[in-house]
């Protein structure tokens, strides 16, 4: 007999309800007050959520945020920036830990919960694909990120999903990788993402996207879901809990010490140039986003989109930066013409080094200490 | 699977969550080779302040990895007394030098009994072996 998850849809709420929210289902669920649950969540007004270790002034464009109404948070769970407009949709399964068929491996984890939402998809229609470590991508363009986090025997495993997505509201009100003003590195940022309006020509009414991840994530996990509310403890506690995640301790408290700096690299191969943008952290060696753009042809094309996946979040030391580089073109078949996988590398490197800043047309730099 | 070969000091104490604890004056505590590998990169740490109480099992901190958020939980009760701002600055030392560099806090125990019911360094390897047969039994499942 198959397990019976709650199925919970809170719609629209601000910010600071959907975050108090994950804290409040996961304390019941560990509290084992209530079934494990699949629960949908929309935002209104749009806001942009940063991970919990990030510090808000790296990575939010706060003075557009306020000037736009975009209300700004932070997540319980790990990863970066986001933008959520009310087009979007938030998903997230809360589960006691040894769950029969929840994995005990971290990376099988990330995978099951993504191929639910590649089924999911693929019932609208959408040929889509898990991308380790923790993202969903339609031939290449990212459609869907996932992060995580833990209380005691539970786990909370979320992720996004990009319906009808206004790219330069999100460009304009986070930190990115790339220089706010060059037209040609926006078209190609934006052409890292897609959206389901994209996908499919339409954007398909929310109730049918809801209902075909409801379906796999139920077929994939195989249990059954039974639609039901919040709980008495559930509302109770929310009310309990919302004035923190409302507070300004909470949303911009202090954080570990770190930097965030963007630097840009242009190296010349036979090939055509390579031009690196970077977000890194200096002192924690750290390469947070990467952006590759130039005048080379790469097949296929998504290959780009794969190497920038790869050194997301990836050590900025040389030798783990060449590392990665040859892990990757070791193990895809990517064909440059003209350029040698050691060209990204020390590209890469000039890009990390005093001179690649020197250099850049645009160095930002920030930091929390 | 075979398990890696990773490093399990005989002069240490471990317990369930794969954190070890030096004892002397005050403990040491830190996070094990097998623990960092199973959590990978680390990317935060954060701690709480010195002069925090807390209790056995209770949270001092949380780690990141692979935009996943954990807990460090404290092995045993005490007082956190000072935690290593170098790890917390550049947690990749957590990572290269587990039992050393990239040791985490460190504490006033408040109950010695705690201590002696952890494990030694033969029963935590025990440990990590029965871990490993329930994830080759999760590849079978899957």
């Amino acid at each position: 007999m198959r397990q019976v998850w709650r199925l919970l849809d809170t719609g629209e709420l601000p910010a600071a309800n959907n975050m108090t929210l994950e804290q409040v289902i996961l304390t019941a669920r560990r509290r084992d007050l209530i079934p494990n649950t699949l629960h949908f969540l929309q935002f209104s007004p749009h806001c942009a959520l940063v991970g919990y270790h990030q510090a808000v002034e790296l990575e939010v464009e706060t003075e557009y945020c306020r000037a736009h109404g975009i209300d700004i948070n932070r997540r319980i769970s790990g990863g970066g920036s986001i933008y959520m407009d009310e087009g979007q949709l938030g998903w997230e399964i809360f589960a006691l830990k040894d769950t029969p068929g929840i994995p005990k491996r971290r990376e099988d984890l990330y995978r099951l919960m993504c191929e639910s939402v590649v089924a999911g998809l693929a019932k609208l229609g959408i040929d889509a694909r898990y991308r380790p470590l923790n993202d969903i991508e339609v031939g290449g363009r990212k459609i869907s990120g996932t992060g995580g986090t833990e209380m005691g025997n539970s786990l909370l495993y979320h992720g996004t999903l990009l319906t009808d997505f206004d790219v330069d509201t999100m460009i304009a009100c986070l930190k990115l990788p790339l220089k706010k003003l060059e037209d040609k590195q926006i078209r190609s940022f934006k052409e890292r993402v897609i959206c389901l309006r994209e996908a499919l020509g339409h954007v398909p009414p929310m109730p049918d996207i809801k209902k075909a991840m409801a379906e796999a994530f139920a077929e994939v996990l195989r249990v059954e879901l039974e639609p039901g509310g919040l709980t008495e403890y559930e509302g109770t506690l929310m009310v309990e809990e919302l004035p923190k995640f409302q507070s300004e301790k909470w949303i911009r408290g202090t954080r570990a010490s770190q930097e965030s700096n963007l630097t840009i690299a242009d190296y010349k191969t036979p090939g055509g140039l390579i031009r690196i943008s970077l977000r890194i952290d200096h002192p924690r060696r750290l390469i947070k986003s990467a952006f590759i753009t130039g005048d080379f042809f790469a097949y296929p094309k998504r290959s780009i989109l794969d190497l920038e996946a790869a050194l997301k979040n990836s050590s900025s030391r040389p030798a783990d930066v060449l590392a990665t580089v040859r892990r990757f073109f070791t193990g895809n078949d990517v064909k440059i013409p003209g350029v040698a996988a050691d060209d990204f590398y020390h590209a890469l490197c000039l890009a990390i080094s005093d001179e690649g800043r020197n250099e850049s047309n645009g160095r930002e730099v920030h930091a929390i200490r | 699977m075979q398990m890696e070969k990773r490093a399990i000091p005989d002069d240490l104490f471990y317990d369930s969550n794969d954190f070890w604890i030096k004892v002397a004056k005050e403990a040491v505590i830190g996070l094990t080779d097998y623990g960092q590998s199973n959590i990978g990169d680390i990317i935060y740490l954060e701690f709480v302040p010195a002069g925090t109480v807390v209790r056995q099992g209770g949270r001092c901190g949380s780690i990141e990895s692979g935009k996943w958020v954990g807990s460090l939980l404290a092995p045993v009760s005490g007082v956190i007394v000072e935690t290593n701002r170098e790890a917390e600055a550049d947690p990749h030392q957590v990572n290269a030098d587990p039992f050393g560099r990239g040791w985490l806090y460190r504490m006033e125990t408040a109950n010695r009994n705690e201590i002696a019911l952890l494990m030694d360094s033969g029963a935590y390897k025990t440990w990590i072996e029965e871990r490993i047969r329930l994830k080759e039994k999760d590849d079978v499942t899957l």
